[in-house]
Order: C-alpha cells, then structure tokens, then sequence
C-alpha cells in the first residue's frame, strides 16, 4: 500500500517533469527564445573558424614542408655536386677500367663524412656496393633487389637514375647513429663512364617531426579557440540566465508585495464593513427597536391591568417578549461582528471579554492579566491584536487539547505585546511552515502583524504553544494632551 | 414621598430617550427635568441642574458616557449616576462602576428596572441590572482595577513632573479632586512615591521618550 503510494507519486513527479519539458511555461520559452539562437550561432561560428583556421594551417605547413624539403635536396645536390667536382681531376683523365684511379676516388668519398649521419654511397651499375663508410658492413656484396621496410626499391631505383643522369629518390634507411629507421631522401649522380651511381642522403624526419607538431600547434589553437568561445557563450549564457532570474525575483517580489497590499485592503475592507453593520445595528437598528419596546410597554401600562384575560393584551404582551428576543439578536449579532468594547473601552478589556466567554464556552482554565492602562492603541494595532487573539484561541479550542490557556497584554517601551499560551500537544511543524491548508489561520496572524510592521513569534512543541504578537511603539497612542482629554477619553 | 427624585436622561436616541420620559413620568415621584442628547451637553450642565440621578448612555458623540461621568462626579460628587445602554459586557460594568456610576441598567429589561434601579441608587446603594446577572457579575477584586480615563491623564500629568497645583490648572478641576486622583492612581498601582509613577509609565509605553511627543 505504502510502496504503491510511493511509486504513484513518483509517478506524478514524472508526469510533472515530463510536462514541464513538453510544455515550458512563459518565462521558460522566453528563456530559450533568447538563448537557442544563441547557442546555434555559436556553434556555427566555432565550426567555421575551426575548419577556416585548420584549412589554412595546412596550407602552410604544406609549403613549409615543400620548402624545407627542396631546400635539403637543393643542399644535397650542392654536396654531391661538390664532391664530383672534388675528385673530377682524377676521373676525368681516368680510362674505364683504371682501377687505381677507381680506388682513389673510392677513398676521398669514403672519407666524406659529415654532420651525425652524413655520408656518400657509391654502387656500381651491377648493384654492389663500393662505398659505405658509416655501414660497412654493405661494401663489397651485390644488393640489387634491396627494399626498404614499405617495400619501396632502393639500390635499383639509384642504379636507375644513375643512368638516366641524375635524381632524387626518397625511402627507409637505417640511421648509422642510432640505428633505428628514418624516412631519408637521396640524390643520386651517375658516373657512366665508371658505370658508378654515387649519392648522399640526408634524413627528413626532422622535417616530418617539425610539421608535425605544426600540425599538433595548429590543432591546439582551434581547440583553444573553442574553449574560448564556449567560454565566452558560457559566459553569455549565465548573463541572459542571471538577468532573467534577477528579472523575474524582481517581478515575484513586486506581484508580493501588491499581494500583501491587496490582503490589507482585504482585510481593511472587511474590518471597516463589520464596524460599520455592528455600529449601525447597535446605534440604529436596536435603539429603534428599543424605542418601539418602550412605546408599547407605555400602552400596555395605560390598558387595565385587571383585564388579563383579553385577547389584545396578551398579544400585545407576547409582541413585547418578541421584541426583546429581537433586541438581542441584534445585539449578539453586532458584537459577533466586531465587539463594542474594542472599540469603547480598548483593547485590554475586548480580549479580556474574549477569554472570558472562551473560557465559558470551553470550560478550560483560562487566565488574564493585563496592565492597568486602557486604550493606548491605535485602531489598526488594537483590531489586529483582537483578531489574532480571536485566531489563537479559535486553534486552541478546535486543535490543541490544551487544559490550561493564559492570555496577557502589555505595553513596554518598545511597544505593545499580546501573548497568548496553552499547554496543548503544540502546532505539528508542516502546519507552522505555513504551506498546509491548517496554516490560513497562522498566516492571517502573520499578514495582520506584518501590516502593522510588528513580529509574531510562535513556538511550540509537544507541551504547548506559545503565540506573541507584538506591534512596535508607533502604533501606541502618544500621551494625550490635558485639553484634548476629555474628547478623546470619550471613545 | 414629599420631594419628587429629580432624573435627567441624557441618550443621543430621541426615541429611546422619550420613551424613558414617557415611562418615567408615569410615576409620581419622579420628576424628569430634562433630556439631554449629548455628554457636554450634561457636563457643562450638571452643577446647574443639579439632578438626583442622571439616566446615562454610553455611546454618544463628543463626550462618552463613562468620561462624562468621571466629569459630572469631579464637580458634583453628590449626583448619583445610573448607566443605561445596550452593552451586556461585564468589561462595560467594570468599567463604569471604576468611572463613578452608582449603577448599570440594560435598555431591554422590563421598564419596571428603571424605576427599581433609580430608587435603588437613591438609597445610595449599587444597582446592577437582573436581565443578564449572570454575565454582569461586578468586578472581582481579585484583578487588578484599570485607571479610569481621567486617572490616566493624571498620571500622564504627573508623570511628566507636574505638581498637584499644575495638573488642577491644567484639568481645570480642584487640587482636592487631583489629590483624590493621585491616591486613587497610587492604590491602583501599588506604587507610593511620584518617581516610581514617572517609571511606570515609561516601562508601560505610556510615556514615550523624554515627553518629547507632548
């Protein structure tokens, strides 16, 4: 039964969200009208400069690659080119087959080493190699058919330009300084007359690395160019959301505060109303009635008192009774309305009226202490006092099981205070919190106490409640003067 | 009989206040000498018509019946005052038996209690109506008795720092009639020395500051 409760009311709380989302109210659309674009664009914008920027460093580090490139082929012809010029005297006097003059230029090359990795290569047109002299290890032994680790043709390739004159090729090869593997580029001169292929390569990792963490630099900045923007729409987001919310408390706390106004103009209305049907009934309609009983009671006096048995006069007398039921209807009614007393004599003795016909009505253990002042309040202070002390007793009587109530009032020099105690099971606290349909009568107390700029305490527990209502000194009457006495002292 | 009860009735209702004479003078011992509609009418008038029972509403406008009351007695002490209202509160009795009234008569019982209740009082004892006895109960004197309007103005007076003499000048009554007020303002209280008056009044909220107000 509990679990089933549980899961309706889970339930409920989906159904809710979920129609929150389907239907967001006023503010909410006003909210993403105002932000959905917003984001859109954004994200539009991030795309764009995040596929401009990209396309344009690529561009870049593509001619930066190319450039770097042709300029270590360009170095490396000039080496090579260098090195022919270097041994020409000797090859070019040379006879095909002047194997010493082969041996000469073999050595000059082989000690043509240069920076960690640089060194000169020769291969005769059969594929084996003459010069190796960082890797020895080549000299002398045939590697036609030599590929590299993506398969790519190395000796061949370089036999192949070396006929055709000149040329660059590019492949693997093994770095002499480390050993591991490295993307190189060659360029490669043929010697006809020697049927000799003889190069130099560098290694262009370092080119490929330096593009690389172009590329990575590159990525970097439009990620950073992201996170700026999100930033940023991050940023306007809080704005719109803040400004929205600063907006709408604003609105909340104005729509407050008309409420509160509207609840005393309520209450004033209501208060002026009944004062005015109590006065009238009092002062009006019962005097007249009072008037009537009098005219009616000298006419039955002017009849024969003897002549009982007349039919006139027993009628008469019976009008008489009915008129004073009448008389004090009226004035039960008007008092219900709003107590003469209150009005006529002040505060002090109006609740002391109360709790003593509460006290009548219940049988409870009533007390009442006041100070010997009277009517030192001003109108507003003393109805709203009243009514409070009307609530607080009207909760005792229907909710607290209280057997003892004590009510006091009295001025001080901050102002005027009513407490009201019982010693009954106390307010449960979801009442107090002033969200449940128990909490009306409470939060009239509050809104009739924060008119008057006063504070109403409650606290209770399990033994009692204690209600306090005080109203600050400017609702206390100031001292009146001796000449004014006797006007004022009247009402 | 040889002297008829000289009776005002004072009542802002002419109706209500000719149906009393009427019903009053029905009887031959009583001599209505006037009705008077308003509470300054009967205090500017009393020390020259000098009535045996004044007939008093309460609610009237410009001076009430309770202040008028204290007023009349302040001057004519010998006049006995009889309330005669609508109000069934027992705070209205306590209170108009505190102001001076010799008794308290609801307009609505039998017209017979009028004429009980003014020869009640000139035996010079208290009548409170039977109608509603049950509910008007005289004040018991167990709670403390509040100071009449006129006590309270004294007070004030006096708590301000004047003397006897001033707060007479300044009421325009006698300063036997202020003494009176002051002993009267003492018991109440159960205060006995002038100072002790002045923090009272402070502690209650009556006077506030330093009389700056005033």
């Amino acid at each position: 039964m509990h679990f089933a409760f549980q899961r309706y009311i889970s339930y409920r709380f989906e159904m809710l969200w979920l129609r929150s989302i389907m239907r967001p109210s006023y503010a909410q659309k006003l909210f993403l009208l105002a932000t959905l674009p917003l984001v859109v664009a954004v994200m539009a914008i991030a795309v764009l400069v995040g596929h401009q920027s990209r396309a344009f460093a690529d561009r870049e580090i593509q001619a930066l690659e190319q450039q770097m490139l042709e300029a270590k082929k360009e170095e490396l012809r000039n080496y090579v080119t260098q090195a022919r010029n270097g041994f020409y005297f000797i090859y070019g006097v040379a006879a095909p087959d002047d194997e010493f003059a082969k041996q000469k230029v073999a050595q000059i090359l082989a000690a043509m080493i240069y920076g960690s990795d640089g060194f000169f290569f020769v291969y005769d047109y059969n594929g084996t190699n003459l010069v190796s002299p960082r890797q020895t290890e080549y000299i002398g032994r045939n590697w036609t058919g030599l590929t590299d680790s993506q398969g790519t043709p190395v000796v061949d390739r370089f036999i192949d330009l070396a006929r055709e004159g000149a040329g660059f090729h590019e492949f693997m090869w093994e770095k002499p300084s480390t050993g591991k593997e490295a993307q190189m580029v060659a360029y490669v001169l043929g010697l006809q007359d020697w049927q000799w292929a003889i190069g130099t390569g560098v290694f262009i990792d370092d080119v490929r690395a330096s593009v690389a963490a172009a590329r990575a630099d590159v990525e970097a900045r439009v990620k950073q160019t992201f996170y700026y923007i999100g930033v940023i729409t991050f940023a306007a987001l809080m704005l719109v959301f803040i400004s929205g919310m600063a907006l709408n408390i604003r609105e909340r706390r104005l729509a407050d505060a008309k409420l509160k106004q509207l609840t005393q103009r309520v209450f004033d209305a209501q208060e002026e109303e009944r004062g005015r049907v109590a006065r009238e009934l009092h002062d009006g309609i019962s005097q007249i009635l009072v008037g009537v009983r009098y005219a009616l009671d000298i006419a039955r006096r002017r009849l024969p008192q003897s002549d009982k048995e007349q039919p006139g006069i027993e009628m008469l007398d019976r009008g008489i009774e009915h008129l004073s039921g009448a008389i004090q209807e009226v004035r039960r009614i008007s008092r219900d309305l709003r107590p003469g007393v209150l009005d006529d004599l002040g505060l002090g003795p109006a609740v002391k009226s109360l709790t003593e016909d509460f006290s009548a009505r219940t049988g409870l253990e009533t007390s009442f202490s006041t100070v010997v002042f009277r009517n030192r309040l001003d109108q507003d202070a003393k109805i709203a006092l009243y009514r409070i002390a009307q609530e607080a007793l009207t909760n005792i009587e229907r909710h607290a099981q209280a057997s003892k109530v004590s009510v006091d009032l009295r001025g001080h020099r901050t102002g005027a205070t009513l407490r009201i105690w019982d010693n009954g099971a106390g307010i449960p606290s979801a009442v107090t919190s002033s969200s449940g349909k128990g909490g009306l009568g409470l939060r009239n107390m509050q809104e009739r106490i924060d008119q008057l700029d006063g504070t109403l305490t409650i606290s209770s527990n399990r033994s009692g409640t204690l209600i306090e209502a005080k109203v600050p000194l400017t609702h206390l009457l100031p001292p009146e003067d001796a000449s004014e006495t006797t006007k004022k002292a009247a009402e | 009989m040889n002297t008829p009860i000289k009776v005002v009735i004072v009542d802002d209702h002419p109706m209500v206040a000719e149906g009393i004479q009427a019903i009053l003078e029905s009887y031959d011992d009583i001599e209505v000498l006037c009705t008077l509609k308003t509470g300054r009418e009967i205090v500017d008038q009393a020390h020259t018509l000098l009535a045996d029972v004044i007939l008093m509403d309460l609610n009237m406008p410009e001076i009430g019946g309770l202040t008028a009351t204290e007023l009349i007695l302040e001057r004519c002490p010998d006049t006995r005052i009889l309330i005669l209202t609508m109000h069934d509160s027992p705070e209205y009795i306590s209170s108009a038996l505190s102001h001076g009234a010799m008794g308290y008569v609801l307009k609505d019982v039998p017209t017979d209690e009028i004429k009980t209740a003014i020869d009640t009082v000139m035996r010079g004892e208290r009548y409170l109506c039977t109608g509603a006895k049950g509910s008007l109960a005289p004040p018991d004197g167990a709670s403390r008795e509040q100071l009449t309007g006129r006590e309270q103005t004294v007070l004030l007076q006096l708590a301000q720092g004047k003397s006897n003499k001033e707060v007479a000048l300044a009421l325009d009554i006698s300063v036997r009639t202020v003494e009176t007020h002051r002993k009267n303002i003492k018991r109440k209280l159960g205060i006995s020395s002038t100072a002790g008056l002045t923090r009272y009044a402070m502690e209650h909220g009556v006077l506030q500051g330093t009389g700056a107000r005033l």
